[in-house]
């Protein structure tokens, strides 16, 4: 079945109203569509993050990824933004995040600015106070904003693991109800319950009710069919045959016992320099020269290039 | 389609038989997901695993467990293979019930080869037979793509599809690693073999990792210490003058030593080495770090290449005496023992009923830091026969379980 991509997808993405999005989850949104928006997103991926991607957003729920750092977790996020074409709403969490710098804070200087001035202006302090707590003052950081977003925008929460356990606890009643209670304005709902990607390195383990709270995923590095296909995609200038090897000596590379493997966006990088550099042939020296944009620890590099001239042989 | 939900729920019980922690509203997701994602076998595997395995770890039980369970339903009714065209077709005329209908084209059963070859060993035995699982799925999916892809697809497309088969089995490996990896995480040392020691080994590094992290998070937590004025005020010009965050001096970084004993008699030895080389990846996280092992007597370890080296050497084959052990320790005192050193102790207290020596342990628990226990042993078997772990007990700040990897890892990151 071909659709005519543009205008009846926008148009089956339209964000449903509150409440029906419920009733009819699956009215909409196929996989099919879920497919062909990937594959305009440039996005190569298998079926199991297909289905993953799809269900996110034919259930509703906020979906957890999980898997080496570099194999494009974070890069789903972007795809369904852009898929849906809507807003990117990102949270970088970090150890020490809190509500103030996720959620929202009031603008202090702002305030204390309005209340100099209506102080000359002879306001008495009842009028003054409803006047500076209001949504004028308020700072909306990226959780509140994407509650806030007039229409149905992705909310990107990215490496959850590194925040701290009591975050995660205050994103759990979060992910549950979308929405926000501020003593001063009181509670804020979401018009349209945001698309959620939580991502996660494993840098420590979640909790038990943040994982059933949410779909979850794994994604590892691509096979090496997979990663060819990336790389054609990509890289269109490299030379097919040398794509494909390219392709070989990456997923060799990982196979070995390194403290980081080669993300997909380091094997880009690599077959994009190996591009400008006219590189005609896969051999030991082409590698040994261009090495450096794979592996980024040194104990990395020397292991590999010991192994260089086998590596390049098994590879053509 | 009562018979639907009964299957899954018949299905999510089976895993949760295999130890896969499963709620009820993971359940309830299964079902929405299902129903969403439709009754193509491919893509209702992937959606019952995004709703109810959490764990890479588990996806090696789900897929074992999801072949078995929907092919059983559909070899019940002698249709086996065809019944995934079957469901797919179902689900297209709407009836959903798997397996209702024949396939037009039936294509004569192949016989599985699940254990092709006879296993060398115990080990490689056990191995084997998950490997040629493995491929035995991986085979059948190979082949159910095909025979879609002969119904329906390009041959371009076919390829591709082929190529997609190759690399999901690929990426299959990853889970079947996760799921080593924990379940060597929770194996007690007690039961291990030296082939299990080694697949250890190799379950450190992430152990190691995670345990750096949160090590430093915690020193770096521990920084706040006093009010620092100037800063405090320059925040405060934003302000408006108004003293609204407090910004605090660092405090001088946190200096711990660490002095390990380990036990390497053969009762604890896999549980000990294991620990020396967590530590010893975790040295950067301490000022100092001086490992010991000990039997009667105590010596000097090291890690080379991975290999422990002691000096002097012990003698492997005496029996456990550390009452002698912490008088040699309280003879080094000077060199070793300061108030900031952490001692850590990893051994079962069997003495062998010689003098236990719990008063030496109090004077240094007096003068350092504290003192720490881990015991690899069942709690349950604490204090019986020659076990004087009660009277050591006493004398510490903390006695800890470890019986395997899991609880070591968690022993260590709470006393450090």
């Amino acid at each position: 079945m071909r659709l005519d991509l543009h205008d009846e997808h926008q148009a089956a993405f339209r964000p449903p109203r509150r409440g029906t999005a419920r009733a009819a989850p699956t009215m909409e949104i196929t996989p099919e569509i879920v497919r062909e928006g990937l594959k305009r997103s440039r996005y190569v991926t298998n079926e199991r993050v297909e289905t993953a991607i799809f269900l996110a957003l034919a259930i509703d729920k906020p979906l957890l990824i999980e898997g080496p750092a570099g194999a494009g977790k974070t890069e789903v996020a972007k795809v369904l933004a852009d898929l849906l074409s809507t807003d990117l709403v990102r949270l970088q969490c970090y150890e020490g995040l809190d509500e103030a710098r996720a959620l929202y804070e009031w603008n202090y200087q702002k305030q204390l600015l309005r209340m100099q001035a209506d102080e000359a202006a002879g306001l008495r302090w009842e009028d003054l106070s409803e006047h500076i707590f209001s949504r004028e003052y308020l700072l909306e950081r990226p959780l509140l904003r994407a509650i806030t977003a007039p229409r149905r925008v992705v909310l990107l929460i990215d490496e959850v693991d590194k925040s701290d356990e009591e975050f995660e606890a205050f994103l759990l009643e979060l992910l549950s109800d979308f929405q926000v209670s501020i003593p001063e304005l009181g509670t804020i709902r979401a018009r349209e319950h945001p698309v959620v990607v939580l991502t996660s390195n494993r840098a420590r383990e979640l909790s038990e009710a943040l994982r059933r709270r949410c779909l979850h995923l794994f994604i590892d590095f691509p096979g090496i069919e997979q990663e060819r296909r990336i790389i054609e995609l990509k890289v269109p200038d490299l030379d097919e045959r040398l794509a494909a090897e390219a392709a070989r000596f990456v997923g060799a590379v990982r196979k070995m016992q390194l403290r980081k493997p080669p993300s997909i966006a380091e094997t880009l990088d690599w077959c994009r320099a190996l591009v400008r550099l006219g590189v005609k042939e896969l051999d030991t020296d082409a590698i040994r020269a261009t090495l450096g944009l794979l592996l980024k620890h040194e104990d990395d590099r020397e292991k590999v290039e010991a192994k260089a001239s086998a590596l390049a042989a098994r590879t053509r | 389609m009562t018979p639907l939900r009964d299957q899954l729920l018949e299905f999510i019980d089976g895993l949760r038989a295999e130890g896969v922690r499963i709620s009820v509203a993971e359940t309830i997701d299964a079902m929405n997901a299902v129903a969403a994602a439709g009754l193509e076998r491919a893509r209702m595997r992937e959606a019952l695993a995004a709703a109810v395995i959490k764990d890479e770890a588990d996806r090696v039980t789900f897929d074992a467990a999801f072949e078995r369970f929907f092919a059983a339903a559909a070899r019940l009714r002698g249709e086996h293979r065809d019944v995934r065209r079957g469901l797919a077709q179902s689900a297209a005329s709407g009836r959903g019930r798997p397996g209702e209908e024949p396939s037009p084209h039936a294509v004569p059963e192949e016989p599985r080869h699940v254990h092709a070859r006879p296993p060398q060993s115990a080990r490689a035995g056990k191995e084997e037979t998950r490997e040629s699982k493995d491929r035995d799925r991986a085979r059948h999916e190979t082949r159910d793509r095909d025979d879609r892809g002969a119904v329906r697809k390009s041959p371009r497309e076919r390829d591709e599809a082929a190529g997609k088969s190759a690399d999901e089995h690929e990426s299959g490996a990853e889970s079947r690693r996760l799921a080593r990896l924990r379940a060597i995480e929770r194996k007690p040392f007690r039961d291990y073999s030296d082939l299990d020691y080694d697949e250890a080994r190799a379950a450190l590094v992430p152990l190691e990792r995670r345990f750096r992290i949160r090590l430093g998070r915690r020193l770096r937590i521990a920084n706040a210490g006093r009010v620092d004025f100037r800063r405090t005020i320059r925040a405060a010009i934003q302000h408006g003058g108004a003293l609204a965050d407090l910004r605090f001096r660092a405090r001088r970084p946190r200096h711990v030593d660490l002095v390990i004993l380990a036990d390497i008699s053969g009762s604890v030895r896999y549980a000990a080495e294991l620990m020396l080389a967590l530590a010893a990846g975790a040295s950067g996280c301490f000022r100092r770090v001086r490992s010991f092992v000990y039997i009667d007597r105590l010596a000097e370890a090291e890690f080379e290449q991975g290999h422990l080296v002691m000096t002097p050497a012990l003698d492997l084959h005496a029996r456990s005496d550390f009452g002698r052990v912490l008088g040699e320790l309280w003879e080094r005192r000077a060199e070793l023992l300061n108030r900031r050193t952490l001692v850590v102790v990893m051994g079962d207290g069997r003495n062998n009923r010689r003098p236990a020596r719990a008063d030496l342990l109090r004077e240094i628990a007096g003068i350092v830091r504290g003192v720490v226990w881990l015991n690899p042993e069942d709690p349950a078997r604490w204090g019986t026969g020659d076990s004087a772990i009660n009277q050591y007990a006493r004398e510490v700040r903390a006695l800890l379980p470890s019986r395997d990897l899991r609880e070591l890892s968690r022993g260590l990151l709470a006393v450090a």
